[in-house]
C-alpha cells in the first residue's frame, strides 16, 4: 500500500508535468500520424512489387506502433532523467522513501497510458488511410505494455549516461532510428543482407514486431526459418512476448539501477 | 545528549581537487548548526556526504545513529543546493507530491502557509519568483516533519521579508526539537539561527563554536570609523590621535578613513573631543560591533588570500592542503 501510494504520487506528478508541456503532447501524437500519412497514404504499399513497402498494409502495423512504443519512451525517459539530474531532483528523491525502481515504474505507467492512446489513434488511422485489415486482440495491449517497459528501461539508461537533455535526445535518435527500420518493422528480413540477420535477432523491437504481426495480421507468414516459432513451435504471439518480456525485465532493472542516487 | 549527526575524518576528492580533507563534525539533537564558508569550500560536498548522496573517500558518518544510506528516509528532510522541482506543477501540487512519498506527512496546506505562500499555492513553480520558488523547496524539505533537516543555502534568492519568514519557521522547528543543519552565505542568518557555527574553508573546518565564541576569538575589537573632511595625508593625524587617545588607530584600506579600535560607546565622546581639539572636521562617525562577518573575513579571507598567492606562485602545497592549525586559536577549533 505504501509503495502504491508513492508510485501514485510520482505518477500523478509525472502525468501533470507531461500533459502541461503542450508541444511534447502534440508531437507525441503528431509524429506517428506524419509517418502514417507519408508512408501509408502517400507512398503506399505495393503488395507483390519490389523494394520497400511491398507487403500488404497490415504488415506495417507493428512498424507504425513501434514509432511510439520505441521512440516515446526513449526520448521521454532520456530527457526526463537528464532534466531530473540537472535540477538535482534525484539528489532530493534519494533522501525520500521513493526508490529508483518506483520512480521508473511511475514513468513507465505514464508512458503506457500515453502510448496506449497514441496506439489506438495509430490503429484507427492505419485502417482508415491504408485500408489495412487487422485483427484486434488483447495481445496488442500486452505487447504495448511490455514494449513500453522495455524501452523505458533503455531510455533511463540513455538518460543516465548522457550529460544533458540534448545529449539524451541525440542518443535516443541514434539508437532508435536504426532499431525502428532494422527490426522487421518496415524492412523485411529478406531485404537485408544475410549476415545482418543475427543483429536483427538482438533487437528487442524485432520480437515486438513479430509478435504484434502475428497477433494483428491474419495473413502474416509465421514459422519463418530461424525465428522462435520455427524452432520451438510455440504460438508466435506468446513466444515473442516471452522474449520481449525477458528483454523488458533486463532493461528495466538495468535502467532503474542506472538512475543516479549518489554522485 | 545523543548526536543527531556524527561525522569523523571525512575526506573527499574530485580528481586533484580536495573537497573535504578530514572534516569531523558533531551536531547534537535539537541543535541548529550553521555551516558557512566561501564558494567551493566544500559545504555542499559535506552536506551530500552527510545525507548519503555522496560517498566519502575516507571517514564515517552516522545520522541518528545509522549510516545515512540505512536511515529511514522519513526521519530526514533535505533541500539540495540548486534544487529545481518540476516547473509545471503548482506550489500546492509540489508539496502534495512530496508529501505523497511518505507514509505520514504534514498537511501540504499547513506547509504552504508556513512558508508564506498560501496566496500563491495555485501558481506554477515556473511562474513563481526566485524567492517564492526557494520557499517551495524549503517546504518540500520539511513536509515529512523530519527529525533532522538539512538545508543547503535555504534562503538564497529570498527577499528580506521572506527570509525572515523562513527564519521564524526554522526557529519554530528547532524549538519543537528538530535538528537543523544549514549552509549559508548570509552571516546574519548564521548568527541568528545557529546554536553553533562551523566555518569551512578549502575542505577544512577551520573554526567551530557558538557565534559569540567565534566573534570573541576571531572578529577583533569594535571599531569607530571616522570620515575626515580633509585632503591631508592621514598618517600624521593617525599617529597624533593614537598617542592622545590610547586606542589603536588605523588608516583604512582605502586610505580615506580612520579606524579607532576597541572603542566602547561611552568612549566615543573622547574621540570627538580629541578631533575637536585638533580642529579636525569629520563628515561621519560610525561605530560597529564585531560580528560573524568579521570572523568570516578574518579566517576565510585569509584562506582566500593564501589561495590567490599560491595560485600566483604555483605553489603545489597550496591552501587546499593547509592545516586548520594555521588559523590560530579560538572558538572550538579542530
Amino acid at each position: 500500500m505504501t509503495r502504491l501510494t508513492r508510485v501514485r504520487s510520482q505518477a500523478s506528478a509525472d502525468w501533470r508535468s507531461f500533459t502541461r508541456r503542450r508541444t511534447a503532447v502534440f508531437f507525441t501524437f503528431f509524429f506517428p500520424v506524419i509517418l502514417i500519412v507519408i508512408f501509408g497514404a502517400l507512398v503506399r504499399s505495393d503488395p507483390g512489387g519490389g523494394g520497400l513497402f511491398s507487403e500488404p498494409p497490415a504488415y506495417y502495423v507493428p512498424g507504425y506502433l513501434a514509432v511510439v512504443v520505441l521512440f516515446t519512451p526513449l526520448s521521454r525517459l532520456g530527457s526526463e532523467v537528464a532534466r531530473h539530474r540537472e535540477g538535482n531532483r534525484f539528489e532530493k528523491l534519494a533522501t525520500t522513501p521513493l526508490t529508483r525502481g518506483e520512480w521508473l515504474l511511475s514513468q513507465t505507467l505514464v508512458n503506457t497510458v500515453i502510448i496506449a492512446v497514441a496506439g489506438l489513434l495509430i490503429l484507427a488511422l492505419v485502417v482508415a488511410l491504408t485500408g489495412a485489415e487487422i485483427a484486434l486482440s488483447v495481445w496488442l495491449l500486452a505487447y504495448v505494455l511490455v514494449g513500453v517497459v522495455c524501452f523505458c528501461g533503455v531510455g533511463a539508461i540513455i538518460g543516465s549516461y548522457t550529460d544533458s537533455q540534448d545529449g539524451a535526445v541525440a542518443a535516443s535518435n541514434a539508437i532508435g532510428l536504426p532499431l525502428l527500420f532494422l527490426s522487421e518493422t518496415f524492412v523485411t528480413l529478406e531485404q537485408l543482407p544475410g549476415w545482418f540477420a543475427p543483429l536483427v535477432d538482438l533487437s528487442p523491437l524485432t520480437y515486438f514486431a513479430r509478435g504484434v504481426r502475428a497477433a494483428s495480421y491474419p495473413g502474416a507468414e509465421t514459422g519463418v526459418s530461424g525465428t522462435l516459432e520455427s524452432v520451438t513451435g510455440v504460438d508466435p504471439a506468446f513466444g515473442n512476448l516471452l522474449v520481449l518480456g525477458a528483454f523488458a525485465l533486463v532493461f528495466f532493472v538495468i535502467g532503474a539501477r542506472s538512475i543516479p542516487a549518489t554522485e | 545528549m545523543d548526536a543527531a549527526v556524527d561525522a569523523t575524518n571525512l575526506t573527499k576528492s574530485y580528481g586533484d581537487t580536495v573537497a573535504l580533507s578530514g572534516v569531523s563534525l558533531t551536531v547534537e539533537r535539537g541543535e541548529v548548526f550553521a555551516l558557512i564558508g566561501p564558494n567551493g569550500a566544500g559545504k555542499t560536498t559535506l552536506v551530500r556526504t552527510l545525507t548519503g548522496t555522496a560517498v566519502p573517500d575516507e571517514g564515517a558518518v552516522r545520522v541518528l545513529e545509522r549510516a545515512p544510506t540505512d536511515l529511514e528516509r522519513a526521519r530526514i528532510g533535505v533541500l539540495p543546493q540548486a534544487f529545481s522541482p518540476q516547473p509545471r506543477l503548482s506550489a500546492r501540487e509540489l508539496l502534495a507530491y512530496y508529501a505523497g512519498l511518505y507514509d505520514e506527512a504534514r498537511d501540504p496546506e499547513t506547509v504552504l502557509a508556513d512558508v508564506g505562500l498560501t496566496g500563491a499555492g495555485d501558481t506554477r513553480y515556473e511562474n513563481l519568483s526566485g524567492g517564492q520558488q526557494r520557499r517551495v523547496c524549503v517546504g518540500a524539505a520539511l513536509v515529512n516533519d523530519p527529525e533532522v533537516l538539512v538545508l543547503d543555502e535555504p534562503t538564497t534568492g529570498i527577499d528580506p521579508a521572506g527570509r525572515r519568514t523562513v527564519w521564524r519557521l526554522l526557529e519554530g522547528l528547532a524549538d519543537a526539537g528538530t535538528t537543523v543543519l544549514l549552509t549559508t552565505h548570509d552571516m546574519a542568518e548564521a548568527a541568528r539561527l545557529g546554536d553553533r557555527v562551523g566555518l569551512l574553508a578549502d575542505g577544512d573546518l577551520v573554526a567551530l563554536g557558538t557565534p559569540e565564541a567565534l566573534i570573541d576569538a576571531h572578529a577583533g575589537p569594535s571599531s569607530l570609523t571616522v570620515s575626515l573632511a580633509t585632503d591631508e595625508t592621514l598618517e600624521p593625524i593617525r599617529a597624533d590621535l593614537e598617542s592622545a587617545l590610547e586606542f589603536a588607530v588605523e588608516v583604512d584600506a582605502r586610505e580615506s578613513d580612520l579606524l579607532v579600535r576597541d572603542v566602547s560607546p561611552a568612549d566615543i565622546a573622547r574621540v570627538v573631543d580629541a578631533l575637536a581639539e585638533r580642529g579636525l572636521e569629520y563628515t561621519s562617525l560610525e561605530w560597529a560591533e564585531p560580528d560573524l562577518e568579521d570572523v568570516y573575513l578574518a579566517l576565510a579571507g585569509e584562506t582566500e588570500a593564501l589561495a590567490t598567492r599560491a595560485a600566483g606562485t604555483a605553489d603545489p602545497t597550496g591552501p587546499a592542503e593547509r592545516s586548520s592549525d594555521e588559523t590560530g586559536d579560538g572558538g572550538e577549533e579542530r
